[in-house]
């Protein structure tokens, strides 16, 4: 195994307009695609036979991309994708499209060398359709079944032997979960010995005459579908796309009933296959899945449990964060800035441009992002233990009416919560959604779920100004978040929205599971340093432009240097939008237009400034929370608090990050992205704005 | 004859068939909810939808889906025509 990572795929960019496909791009290695239902523990198989840590979590649209990497072990080197999770070769959204687009093709030359279908032991008549479909197709197939564990508490035993007799094709019994794949190296390898099948049983369900001319019945007859291009997948892909040949297909080709009938076909062969290779010890009973969703999923308690788990996450977060970020933020501002400053006087370079950079500037800024990696740590393992034990499935079935209320389905919570970790995935993840417009409304709504880079300012921020109650004011800012995606979305509803799709919910539950600690530290540790390098690039990148900026002096010189610095001069011209809202100081106007670029610099940027304007402040503990402490109170005529909230309103509002725009564009065109910044400025700024004037009527 | 919307909590039902479009059809049969299979409607949610049993599997599904689909109760005979 390997940790090596290339690029084996070039998907394309599925859009809102459902364009979504890819191809292979082959290395000289044979491909293997991994591919199953959503909830089988695909992405986990995918890191455990690379060593990659790609996002798992135990809840449809964990993977929506595809993601490749390498696979050695023994005499296997192969590159390995792993594709969105899919119930079948019939998409309903761009992420299935793009897995069908994939195993579905005309040339063969695209096609992967073998496909691994993972299926779950606990569901295996559901999780085998997909398995039965990919097996009609000219591909050589491994069938891996996880979840044994799952399966044997519940008193269902398969017999692998079995089950291969029956499908035909060779079947692994692993737990990736644990990390125990053991066999399924030597099944690949031992499948990619043999030849191509030239196709596989297809269970057409066209009863057509012997003869018939149809495409289906074309491709099926011949032996050698390289040699006819008509058939295999190709005719495969007219199935599925609909044979506008055969005789019984109305004018669009095969209509849903005829698939109907091949889809039942195909249940009744899976269900052959699950007859003969599993028992049961016992009958189906009640579990303790059942005794907690009737909670989690209750009309009143659902809604209610769920914001209590959000309520606990944030306070967990920031109350047990806060002692070893205080240690931190000490060591970083004393002995780590003190020592810099005593190697670069050691060097010659003490008192110069150089120690105001490095010390006032790069460590600054840095270590201040590093006081934050407790916090973030913490957030990160808690969302990832609500993903991996099932809950977020459940999330999205209590927030349903709400995401209704703005015409969006249930399943939109789950980008929209994959938001609240980083808004870029998120937008994304947006493509588990099937309807366009769908699609389009929830990647405008994306930004208004607060990512964890705005966390780190809430802490800041709060933590400085409402002292014991900060982690009520974090949660207070979640929940506006919430708010402000239901305000949004009723916003675009009735303006340039008005003809959205009806989808109602239909979502699988998985069952409850004891979550993993090797997954959970696996993709704690994948988001943190994912979150640490983009945020130390940016926090490195704006240190220094805002430190250039800063020593760029513009007319006369000010009290304050940076003041009349063309940093000064910008963030002073940028000021006074913000005095309506409380908070039109020039080091918020600044801070703000640097987190414009990504909120991860707001902070950096803020001990920049003060540190460059009032150096003595940032060696003392608490020197940056005084500077703040100071300007808001001047800023909003003292009304402190309201400006603080008005800012803190504005911070959640107003576009996350240059990224999350990219991304945006990617998904959505870039009309729509200027739309969504559009209303993102205006909203934000009104709310703000309310905030602080009958904040300061009632304060 | 009953809609799943109105079917008795926690009682095995027949289910007979769904009168939706084509794909949504066919992904509920893909989630085990399709003709013949024993169903049982386990629960109501939050959003006004229900908790579906099939076998081991829990599916929760919007009201207005569910009146769609019908079903008799598992020990009764079908009816026919």
């Amino acid at each position: 195994m390997t940790t090596t990572t290339r690029t084996v795929t070039r998907p394309s960019v599925p859009s809102c307009h459902g364009d979504g496909g890819g191809e292979i791009v082959r290395d000289g290695r044979p491909v293997v695609a991994l591919v199953g239902s959503p909830n089988v523990g695909k992405s986990s198989v995918f890191n455990t036979v690379t060593g990659a840590r790609r996002s798992v979590g135990n809840w449809a649209g964990t993977s929506v991309e595809v993601g490749s990497g390498s696979w050695r072990s023994g005499g296997l080197d192969a590159a390995v994708v792993d594709l969105p999770g899919a119930y079948s070769l019939d998409p309903l959204s761009p992420d299935e499209e793009l897995t069908r687009d994939l195993l579905v093709r005309p040339d063969r030359a695209e096609l992967p060398d073998v496909v691994v279908v993972v299926v779950s032991a606990a569901d295996l008549a559901r999780t085998l359709y997909l398995a039965a479909q990919v097996l009609e197709q000219p591909l050589r197939v491994v069938l891996a079944v996880t979840m044994g564990d799952v399966a044997t508490r519940r008193g269902i035993d398969v017999d692998h032997a079995a089950l291969s007799l029956a499908l035909g094709v060779p079947v692994v019994a692993i737990d990736p979960r644990r990390g125990r794949v053991d066999g399924l190296a030597e099944a690949v390898e031992e499948a990619l010995r043999t030849p191509v099948p030239a196709r596989s049983l297809r269970p057409c369900g066209c009863d057509c005459a012997p003869g018939c001319s149809c495409t289906c019945c074309a491709a099926g007859a011949t032996a050698d579908a390289k040699a006819d291009p008509t058939a295999g997948p190709a005719g495969d892909a007219a199935h599925l796309a609909g044979d506008a040949a055969h005789p019984d297909g109305g004018a669009d080709g095969l209509d849903g009933d005829d698939e109907l009938a091949v889809a039942d076909r195909r249940f009744a062969r899976i269900a052959a296959a699950v007859e003969v290779a599993t028992s049961r010890r016992g009958s189906a009973r009640a579990d303790w899945t059942d005794r907690v969703d009737r909670v989690a999923t209750h009309p009143v308690a659902g809604p209610l449990l769920f914001l209590s788990v959000m309520w606990a996450v944030f306070q967990l977060t920031t109350r047990v964060a806060a002692p070893v970020q205080g240690f931190l933020d000490d060591l970083v501002s004393g002995p780590v800035s003190d020592g810099a400053r005593w190697l670069l006087s050691a060097v010659g370079l003490g008192g110069s441009w150089v120690e105001g950079l490095v010390v006032d500037g790069v460590i600054a800024g840095v270590g201040m992002l590093l006081t934050f990696v407790p916090l973030m740590a913490i957030m990160f393992a808690l969302l990832a233990l609500l993903e991996d034990s099932g809950y977020m499935a459940r999330a999205a079935v209590v927030t349903d009416r709400v995401m209704r209320a703005v015409g969006l389905p249930g399943r939109a919570f789950l980008p929209l919560v994959v938001g609240f970790g980083c808004n870029v995935p998120a937008v994304s993840a947006t493509r588990v959604l099937p309807d366009a417009r769908q699609r389009l409304l929830t990647v405008l709504l994306v930004p208004f779920t607060s990512c964890s880079a705005r966390l780190t300012v809430y802490v800041l921020v709060a933590s400085t100004f409402f002292g014991a109650h900060a982690g009520d004011v974090v949660f207070g800012m979640y929940v506006l978040s919430i708010v402000l995606v239901v305000v949004a979305g009723l916003l675009l509803r009735t303006t340039l929205l008005r003809s959205l799709g009806q989808e109602d919910l239909v979502l699988d539950l998985p069952r409850y599971q004891r979550p993993a600690l090797r997954l959970l530290g696996a993709v704690t540790w994948t988001r943190l340093s994912a979150f640490l390098r983009t945020a130390g690039g940016i926090i490195v990148a704006t240190v220094v432009v805002v430190w250039a900026l800063s020593a760029i002096q513009i007319g006369e010189r000010a009290q304050e240097p940076v003041r009349s610095s063309a940093y000064g001069r910008l963030s002073t011209a940028i000021a006074p939008v913000f005095t309506p809202a409380g908070f039109g100081d020039w080091h918020a106007a600044g801070a703000l237009t640097v987190g414009f670029v990504a909120k991860e610099a707001v902070v950096s940027s803020w001990a920049q400034t003060y540190a460059t304007a009032e150096p003595a402040d940032l060696h003392q503990p608490g020197g940056l929370g005084a500077s703040l402490r100071g300007d808001f109170e001047r800023s909003s005529g003292g009304h402190t608090t309201a400006a603080v909230l008005a800012f803190l309103v504005f911070l959640l509002g107003y576009t996350p990050c240059a990224a999350t725009l990219a991304a945006q564009r990617r998904e959505i065109g870039g009309r729509w992205t200027l739309v969504g910044v559009g209303l993102q400025l205006g909203l934000a700024w009104s709310v703000a704005v309310a905030v602080f004037q009958v904040g300061r009527l009632i304060a | 004859m009953v809609t799943l919307a109105s079917a008795p909590f926690g009682v095995p039902l027949l289910l007979e068939q769904a009168a939706l479009p084509a794909p949504r059809r066919l992904r509920l049969a893909e989630l085990g909810l399709r003709p013949g299979a024993t169903v049982t409607v386990l629960r109501r949610t939050a959003g006004g939808g229900r908790i579906v049993g099939v076998g081991d599997a829990r599916v929760a599904v919007a009201r207005a889906v569910l009146q769609q689909v019908t079903a008799v109760h598992a020990a009764a005979p079908a009816e026919k025509g």
